[in-house]
């Protein structure tokens, strides 16, 4: 994966990235959470499962994406900030993304 | 209800190409609405956070007497090119970034954005917030004349509907005026914290000697792992503005989280100090359409306009992207006027919009940087080997090894040609000035 142009590989596999509990940035965060309506799903359980590496588990900012001991994708909506990455870095374009119902979801107070 | 509820055109999104397009149309005497998803305008709403004032002294010439709530200006300024354990620090600073109102302030945009929208409230147009736009309407012909919402009979119609939906440009899409959601490479993914900091103590920490003094840095290197990408620290009012950006398709690639690498960046040994005994305030994040001049939707078409963000409006080398939206916004705006003097809101007519753009910054800009993104992503040695060189040249330039300087100059000319040939560093410059030149 950390194949380059002009035969260069860049360093980053060598890289250790700090561990970072996210739950600890989302608490600082103020959401107004629909509890009747998921803005985001999963299209097709199936395809995640065969889905390798799953890179949604990482790219996304909030970690809405982790998948149950049975290999299911969770979808933890309700931390979601709406960045929509998602939605075009799926590689399978599996997420059903739209957006929330109007004044629902992150409400910035700094931004 | 009943009857259509009408307007003389609708704007979806009160971020600040929507809201200078509604200002300007207000102000013309048009009856606009502003429909905005979020709690209140900017709720949504994240940047790094400079703003520069120009554009907004074109909309609104008497903006600094409405106290805009901006943070600080911007009297210092450069970049900061981090290896794993130095950084080269390029800043300028100058008694002439002291005069207010100033060309760039630091901005946090859940303060900012709702003054702004209030400005358009106060010119005349109505700001409907908490309501998300679902879809356009169109006629038989496929002409865009209003939108639907998530309200019960929530149908609103105009003869022009501008879109400043942001990023995610789904009702750009749905007018057909850009044909796929925008790739991984072309948008850029940011993360951010502010955190808080007494004034006082961030003035210590940053030579600033009061509240109208502010520093920007855009940092490179490092701080993306030597990927294409930038960080920031940017100092507001009481606290700090600091994240990183990188192209979507790098975290993807590489497996990134975002927030691990922005907590790498906080922890550099550089870094740290300026944000010892703070406090993270909010966390967030945001993407930045990124795909450039070639990649833009079409800017019009029948009944409709597509401003700011959700046209890619985006000048990424110099971190500007707020002031192209509210110059787009106010040409839309101007468009709309006079397609209303005309009673004309075909696409023909409405492609004057691109032509005034044409004639300014917004599009000049885009065009000469048209290949940025792409140079980047094929040049990664510009923000890794290079950087890290660059370091350590400076490091051996600095230190007294009782060595001949001479031996020393050898030194590091080796150090580079170990890295990259002498050929190679010539390629990428005469690269690198295409990419600037346009």
């Amino acid at each position: 994966m950390n194949h380059r142009k002009n035969g260069q590989t860049a360093p980053v596999a060598e890289v250790e990235l700090p561990h970072v509990n996210i739950d600890d940035l989302i608490v600082c965060l103020k959401y107004y959470v629909d509890e009747e309506n998921a803005h985001i799903r999963i299209k097709d359980q199936a395809i995640c499962a065969a889905c390798n590496p799953k890179p949604c588990l990482a790219f996304c900012p909030a970690h809405v994406f982790e998948t149950d001991r049975h290999g299911r994708m969770m979808v933890s909506y309700q931390a979601c900030v709406e960045c929509g990455s998602c939605r075009i870095a799926c590689p399978f374009r599996n997420v059903d993304w739209r957006l929330p119902r109007g004044g629902h979801g992150v409400a910035y107070k700094y931004g | 209800m009943t009857g259509r509820l009408t307007f003389d055109a609708i704007v979806v999104g009160a971020g600040p190409a929507g809201v200078a397009a509604a200002l300007t149309m207000a102000r013309g005497g048009l009856n606009v609405i502003i429909i905005e998803r979020g709690r209140f305008a900017g709720a949504k709403n994240l940047f790094g956070g400079v703003f520069y004032t120009h554009a907004l002294a074109d909309v609104l010439p008497d903006y600094w007497e409405r106290k805009p709530p901006f943070e600080r200006p911007v009297t210092e300024q450069g970049y900061w090119m981090l290896s794993p354990d130095s950084a080269i620090r390029v800043m300028h600073k100058s008694e002439r970034y002291l005069k207010e109102p100033a060309d760039a302030y630091t901005v946090l945009r859940a303060r900012f954005d709702p003054w702004f929208a209030e400005q358009a409230v106060a010119a005349g147009a109505l700001l409907i917030t908490r309501t998300t736009v679902t879809r356009l309407l169109k006629d038989e012909r496929g002409r865009v004349i209003g939108v639907d919402t998530d309200r019960p009979e929530g149908q609103v119609y105009a003869p022009i509907v501008i879109i400043a939906e942001g990023v995610n440009n789904l009702l750009t899409q749905q007018a057909g005026l850009i044909a796929s959601d925008l790739p991984p490479k072309y948008v850029a993914l940011a993360v951010k914290e502010y955190i808080n900091l007494p004034a006082k103590e961030l003035q210590t920490r940053f030579g600033l000697s009061g509240p109208r003094e502010g520093v920007a840095i855009d940092v490179f290197g490092d701080v993306t792992l030597g990927l294409p990408g930038t960080g920031f620290i940017y100092t507001d009012q009481s606290g700090i503005s600091i994240g990183v950006g990188m192209l979507l398709d790098e975290f993807v690639t590489h497996r990134l989280r975002p927030y691990e690498v922005l907590e790498r960046f906080k922890r550099h040994p550089v870094v740290r100090p300026y944000l010892e005994g703070g406090e993270v305030r909010e966390y967030g994040a945001h993407l930045i359409p990124e795909m450039g001049y070639d990649r833009m939707p079409k800017l019009a078409g029948d009944g409709v306009m597509v401003a700011g963000d959700a046209a890619g409006m985006v000048d990424a080398l110099h971190r500007e992207g707020t002031n192209l939206a509210i110059t787009a916004g106010k040409m839309a705006g101007e468009t709309a006027l006079a397609a209303h003097q005309a009673g004309d809101f075909s696409a023909a007519f409405l492609s004057q919009y691109r032509r005034k753009l044409e004639g300014t910054f917004v599009l000049q800009d885009m065009k000469q940087y048209r290949r940025m993104t792409d140079f980047l992503e094929s040049s990664p040695q510009f923000m890794g080997t290079y950087v890290n060189l660059l370091n350590e040249a400076a490091l051996r330039y600095f230190t007294a090894h009782g060595i001949p300087k001479r031996t020393m100059e050898h030194e590091i000319l080796k150090m580079v040609r170990e890295r990259r040939s002498f050929t190679g560093v010539a390629w990428d410059m005469l690269k690198l000035m295409r990419a600037m030149r346009g």
